[in-house]
Parts: C-alpha cells; sequence; structure tokens
C-alpha cells in the first residue's frame, strides 16, 4: 500500500500547481479552490489502479475538471459573477507588484469573463501549453470542439479588449 | 467581422496543423488582414497569459493532501442499505425486486443486490455519463465513483460502451460502466475488492451475472441477454 502511495505521489503530485490554477480559473475563490484539489486528488488515488501509465498530467486535470463541474452546475447560471467576486479576493504574487498591477487585473478579469469551456482550452493551451488533443482527453470532447472553442475564445477575448478602451 | 477561415489560422498558431492544411493556412494568412490581426491579437493574449503564471498552490495543500492519502489506507465502508428502487415510473418488475435490494450485503445476497441495483437503473438512471470513449467514462467515474475500471469501448465484438454512472451499491460506490448489445443493456459493475467472497455465476429474475476478481477491484457482469453473448461479453471484459 505504501508503495502504491509513493507511485501515487511520484505520478499526480508534480502536477499540483497545475490542478491548482485550473481549479482556481473554473471556481469560485481559492478555498474552494483547495477543497476540488484535494477531492480530485483523493479521487484519483482511489482510481489510481485502472490508471495504466500514459499522460498522469492530463488524467489528473480531467479529474479536477470533472470535480469542478460537478460542484459548481447548479450554479452554473451566473458564471461571470462567481468568478469576479473570486478574483477581488485574490491575494496579489510577486509577479502582481513588478509588472503593472492594474493591467494584470484587467487580463485576469477579461479572461473571467469568457464562458467557462473557452477559458478552460485557453488555460489549459496557453498556461498548460497542452496539445489539441491533450485538452480533447482533459475536457472529453472531440479535438475539433477543442479547435472550435480556443477560436471562440481568442475572438471574445478580442471583442472584450475592445470594449474596454 | 470575423474571416470564415479564423478556426483554421489559430489552429495553424497553435501548431496543430499539418501536410495541405498547414500550407492552405499559411498562403491565406499571407493574403487576409481580418486573419493576420487575429493573429497579432492572438500571440499577444498568449504572451500576456504566459507572464501571468499560474495561481500558486497554497503551501499546505500538498501536507493536506498526503495526510489524506495517508488516511485512505483503510477506507471505512460505511453499511449502506440502498432503499427501495426508484421513484415514481418504477416498472414493475424493478418494484418487485425491492425488497432484494436492502438485504444486507453476503456473498448470497450480492447477486440479488447486483440485480436489484440493474434494474432499478433500467428503469431511472441508466447512464449519467453519455460516451463511447474511455477518455472521457473513466475520468468521470474516477471523479464520481472514486475508482477508474476500463471502461473500453467493445464497438469492434458488437458490445460498443454507451457510458457510465456511479451507483450505490452493496455498501460500496460503484462504477457501472453501460454496453448495448441490440436493444439489450450489459452493465459492467466495478467495486473495490475486500476481500469478500463472489457468488458463482448464475441467473436471477432473467439477468445473467457473473463475477470476478481483478487487480483490487471486484467485478460483475449483469445482462438479459443470451448466454452466448453473456459468454463473450464477461469473455472480453474480464481478459487482462
Amino acid at each position: 500500500m505504501n508503495d502504491r502511495r509513493r507511485q501515487f505521489e511520484a505520478q499526480a503530485l508534480p502536477h499540483l500547481d497545475a490542478a491548482y490554477n485550473l481549479a482556481r480559473w473554473l471556481s469560485r475563490s481559492p478555498a474552494d479552490a483547495e477543497d476540488i484539489v484535494q477531492d480530485a486528488m483523493l479521487r484519483a488515488f482511489r482510481a489510481f489502479d485502472g490508471f495504466r501509465g500514459g499522460d498522469a498530467k492530463a488524467w489528473v486535470l480531467a479529474i479536477v475538471r470533472n470535480c469542478c463541474r460537478s460542484r459548481f452546475a447548479a450554479a452554473r447560471r451566473h458564471p461571470h459573477t462567481m468568478l469576479d467576486e473570486g478574483l477581488a479576493e485574490d491575494s496579489e504574487t510577486p509577479e502582481d507588484k513588478a509588472i503593472a498591477a492594474s493591467g494584470r487585473r484587467r487580463l485576469k478579469a477579461m479572461i473571467a469573463q469568457l464562458p467557462e469551456e473557452y477559458r478552460e482550452a485557453l488555460i489549459l493551451r496557453e498556461m498548460e501549453d497542452m496539445s489539441y488533443a491533450e485538452i480533447a482527453a482533459v475536457t472529453g470532447v472531440p479535438i475539433g470542439t477543442v479547435m472550435s472553442r480556443l477560436a471562440r475564445a481568442r475572438a471574445t477575448f478580442r471583442q472584450l479588449a475592445r470594449e474596454e478602451r | 467581422m470575423n474571416c470564415e477561415h479564423s478556426e483554421q489560422t489559430s489552429a495553424y498558431l497553435d501548431g496543430e496543423l499539418t501536410g495541405e492544411a498547414l500550407r492552405a493556412a499559411e498562403a491565406h494568412l499571407a493574403q487576409c488582414p481580418d486573419c493576420q490581426a487575429l493573429a497579432e491579437d492572438a500571440a499577444r493574449l498568449s504572451d500576456a497569459l504566459r507572464v501571468l503564471d499560474r495561481y500558486p498552490a497554497p503551501a499546505a495543500l500538498r501536507g493536506k493532501i498526503i495526510a489524506a492519502l495517508e488516511g485512505e489506507r483503510r477506507r471505512s465502508s460505511k453499511p449502506f442499505w440502498l432503499g427501495a428502487a426508484s421513484g415514481a415510473g418504477a416498472a414493475l418488475l424493478a418494484a418487485s425486486l425491492a425488497f432484494l435490494a436492502i438485504l444486507p450485503p453476503s456473498a448470497e445476497n450480492l447477486a440479488q443486490s447486483l440485480t436489484a441495483s440493474h434494474a432499478a437503473a433500467l428503469n431511472g438512471d441508466l447512464i449519467q455519463v453519455a460516451s463511447s470513449d474511455h477518455h472521457t467514462v473513466k475520468p468521470w467515474l474516477a471523479a464520481h465513483a472514486g475508482l477508474s475500471p476500463p471502461a473500453e469501448d467493445f464497438a469492434a465484438q458488437g458490445f460498443p460502451l454507451a457510458g457510465g454512472r456511479a451507483e450505490k451499491f452493496a455498501g460500496e460506490e460503484a462504477a457501472v460502466a453501460v454496453y448495448r448489445r441490440g436493444n439489450h443493456i450489459v452493465d459492467l459493475y466495478a467495486w473495490p475488492d475486500r476481500g469478500r467472497t463472489l457468488p458463482p455465476p448464475g441467473l436471477v429474475h432473467g439477468f445473467r451475472v457473473r463475477f470476478w476478481k481483478s487487480g483490487d477491484m471486484d467485478f460483475a457482469a449483469i445482462s438479459d441477454v443470451d448466454s452466448a453473448s453473456f459468454d463473450q461479453f464477461t469473455a472480453l471484459a474480464s481478459r487482462k
């Protein structure tokens, strides 16, 4: 059992930051994101025997994403307000201070306004460097859908950026 | 506002195109001001997001997770007595089997509990995640039932994977992979092996059942298909 836990820690825990980041972008607050990641990691551990090697990161992120979706299924109607509140609570990292803080806050706020499917595709692509095939594996949709969501995410973002000016 | 090629341009920027599609996207980009503007904005957005950095996981989170994993070594399973078969509209069969579902779990009763559970699902919530792709079904089962059985698609052998569901069964959270065979359903249940003795194969109220152990999971197949098809399925599902 100890060996199984060690193997799991070696395979899944390296992706803790990616897991937390995704949960943070898909949920209301840092506290929610923490709960989700803890829950997801526990579920991943229980399901570890079914994981026959392969892409551990995509597997962990897929479980995180599923946990986010089931948790917030009822609250889906107002995704924008959910995240806006969450971002206001966010404590600044050192980077926030180094670079124009207001610019970063504006960027985060605009990402937060994107519909959830567009936002998650953009995060996985640009922050996790995942290929369309990997994003498809995490989100459980065909590659064509990933392509379409990314294109629309970028188009929507352009629109939001234009409105900001 | 957006050129109709914007999807291809977007995929091109992500390095996802090859061959003829790649050449076509490049050629288009060279002469389309809309897509050039899109490319510039997308690149700026990409740079901005990379500089943004991830939200860092709180320092204490890793420790909390490891502590939780240690507590998982012996998962407590509270006895759970399945309630009567699902709500209004449950067919007569499910209703007549309902009493079986409230028996405490033992080898003799496992087959009956399984049948009651399967019958209730047939009349209620059969599929909670609909997909023939194990990349979709497995993580869903991991998140909702806490385990991730194979969930292979056997479409080539005539048993396409229709999806999955999480179910409480005999005091466990079970992951169920749902297959179709013509008009019939074949359910493949998986739950953690607790050293419980499994019953022999049998026929319960018209449903064929077979149990086996593999890895550290218990499995059961249940269906009303004919005997030859059922044997074919269990051979597929239980192969290593």
